[in-house]
């Protein structure tokens, strides 16, 4: 009876333990664990995501022993039709995780419940959750980033001239973003005044044959801005073959090779660019924390850096 | 029974389905995901927009025609749907009605020049096509235009016992086409226009009221595929038919509908369409990298209609 009334004791006061680590979050455990990437588009910069997320894999398997996979799906158009394609296909493989750059939110929403339905984690990188949905997203503050940019123009024009924006892919959020941004902090200079604004759709080629013509079109441009990664390096090869470096300025985005190459070669006089390695990186974080049950944030902001000469390095 | 497998080999459909149904089998044995009912409904629910511009574009190459506007008249016609429904406030039903219709005069456009002036088609569509894509941008300056009708949706992204509402709606047109082309002396006359148009012309068919209603006809069904993707994603946007210019050509081709005109129909043409779809489905579930995806499914393209041109060949001879 002692015996009895003992054992019954202890289970007592382990019930509780038991009970509190079987519900606390983030306690739920596997050995596997397979995360899918789906970005705009087939992309350099996004290789550059894809990175940060193998390195989070990388880090996850030291630190836990357990298995993370990643799989990275690209459209190979900037197409929210064909991007919709590849996460409904995502989503039949039964992933323990789905990290998107929305092309559209709007355009994208229908996937997005359908992995909601489903329970699969879900986290955005570089764009915003479409209106109304709970997702945690991951990126820098694009305004911010197109405001350093803007501002840096209007320096080095000294506050006077004609300049133009580059729009990127008019529907991806963050690209519009930017470009509203570009023109609020124009519009604050009454000396600067925007004479043109072209859409490359996130496209080097597209980008160079735009900027050519608007130069062309606008003999007095005096500099040029730009609201995605392709964009800078195709102005860059325009202001080149037009001859006019020097002549017009260009403030770029992002921190792809080309860039920094331009940077180094006095073509661009800077660039504001965000961490693609680190939306990578902390998007697989945040899937993995969401895959054991653990609370997460709503927003992850991973910064911008403003990129020089000087400190662009070699 | 040698006979009945002598008819049935025989038939110009066999190779392809045996592709198609060989792809279909290899993909459930070597991937646990690809015969789940949902993904069969992504399937199904990814063929049909394309499909429906596939039917066609198949039924102008019986013709000998071909229509290279017909992706950017979706898109243009999934806009217009949008710019009724949300910037005039049309009633849905009407909205999308006119414009489906609209689709059908872009396709009225194409066939009148094509008629009238004698125009090429694969050149002269080559020009509406920009027309037809810069009216797009002109429109929605790149900019989606949002808050279309939820009750629209359905169309879109329900479904009729489990099958996706657009794939049933593909269904019914491709039933429609097929019974046309194969049951009724228009189809007759399609053919025999797209073997030798003079022959046929000596012969008393109309040969250019044929080639337009079925201008107008490709061009209403690329409206319907248009007008079926906004519904799908709740918004109108620019970038809808990017995809539809070359997909439903080589998706006809794989179909065994023969470029220079005369031979195919529109069922081989969705066959073909079907493993495009597929091999795009088993890409990502495979998860192959996206710089392979290229080659890839290049690969399985020219194998499939490899093995279905050496299949005819030698099934033939042998069964001859």
């Amino acid at each position: 009876m002692k015996r009895l009334a003992m054992l019954l004791a202890c289970a007592a006061f382990a019930l509780p333990i038991a009970v509190k680590a079987e519900d606390a979050a983030g306690t739920t455990k596997k050995d596997t664990y397979r995360f899918v990437i789906v970005p705009k588009v087939v992309h350099p910069w996004f290789d550059k995501v894809n990175n940060g997320a193998k390195a989070a894999a990388a880090a996850l398997k030291a630190q836990t022993g357990a298995n993370i996979e990643i799989t990275y799906s690209a459209p190979q158009a900037a197409d929210v039709v064909q991007q919709n394609q590849i996460l409904d296909s995502a989503l039949a493989t039964r992933p323990d995780g789905l990290a998107v750059d929305l092309l559209d939110p709007s355009g994208n929403r229908a996937s997005l419940e359908e992995a909601q339905g489903q329970k699969i984690p879900l986290v955005l990188f570089d764009s915003v959750p479409p209106e109304g949905m709970n997702i945690t997203y991951i990126g820098s503050d694009f305004c911010e980033q197109a405001k350093i940019a803007a501002r840096r123009l209007v320096k080095l024009l000294d506050g006077k001239g004609e300049v133009a924006i580059m729009m990127g892919v008019p529907t991806a959020p963050n690209h519009s973003i930017r470009a509203e941004c570009h023109r609020k902090v124009f519009a604050e200079n009454p000396g600067i005044k925007v004479v043109a604004e072209g859409i490359d759709n996130d496209s080097i080629q597209t980008a160079q044959q735009q900027a050519a013509a608007i130069m062309q079109a606008h003999p007095d441009l005096k500099g040029w801005v730009a609201s995605d990664a392709s964009g800078p390096t195709g102005i860059g090869q325009a202001i080149i073959e037009a001859g006019k470096q020097g002549k017009v300025a260009l403030v770029g985005l992002d921190n792809m090779p080309e860039m920094l190459d331009m940077i180094r070669n006095g073509v661009a006089d800077s660039s504001s660019a965000s961490q693609p390695e680190m939306q990578g990186y902390w998007s697989v974080m945040m899937l993995w924390a969401q895959a054991t049950g653990a609370p997460v944030p709503n927003y992850i902001d991973t910064g911008n850096a403003f990129l020089t000469k000087e400190n662009v390095g070699n | 029974m040698q006979s009945n497998l002598s008819v049935l080999l025989r038939n110009p459909l066999a190779g392809v389905f045996v592709v198609l149904v060989v792809i279909f089998v290899l993909s459930s044995l070597i991937s646990p995901y690809f015969l789940t009912s949902y993904n069969m409904t992504v399937l199904a629910r990814g063929l049909a927009f394309v499909g429906l511009v596939t039917i066609g574009q198949s039924m102008l190459m019986v013709l000998g025609e071909l229509d290279l506007s017909l992706g950017v008249n979706g898109g243009l016609c999934g806009v217009m749907a949008g710019v009724f429904m949300v910037q005039l406030g049309f009633n849905p039903a009407l909205a999308l009605g006119l414009a489906i219709a609209f689709g059908a005069f872009l396709g009225l456009i194409n066939g009148l020049l094509v008629t009238m002036l004698r125009l090429h088609s694969l050149v002269l569509t080559i020009g509406t096509a920009g027309i037809f894509g810069g009216a797009n941008l002109v429109l929605t300056r790149g900019v989606a235009i949002t808050g279309i009708p939820t009750s629209v949706q359905f169309l879109g992204r329900g479904d009729v016992l489990g099958i996706p509402v657009p794939f049933v709606i593909m269904l019914a047109a491709l039933f429609i086409a097929g019974f046309v082309m194969l049951k009724t002396p228009f189809g007759r006359y399609m053919y025999a226009i797209g073997n030798n148009p003079q022959a046929a012309r000596m012969l008393g068919i109309k040969v250019d009221r044929v080639r337009l209603i079925l201008f107008v006809v490709a061009g209403a069904l690329a409206g319907l595929a248009g007008v079926l993707m906004v519904a799908r994603l709740g918004t109108a946007q620019p970038s809808i038919g990017d995809t539809w210019v070359l997909a439903p050509i080589a998706a006809s081709v794989i179909g065994g509908v023969a470029t220079t005109g005369g031979v195919g129909s529109p069922i081989g043409a969705i066959f073909g369409a079907g493993i495009i779809a597929m091999i795009e489905n088993i890409i990502v579930l495979f998860g192959v990298s996206p710089y392979w995806q290229g080659i890839v499914s290049g690969a399985i393209v020219v194998l499939a209609i490899s093995f279905d041109a050496i299949s005819r060949r030698y099934l033939r001879r042998d069964l001859a």
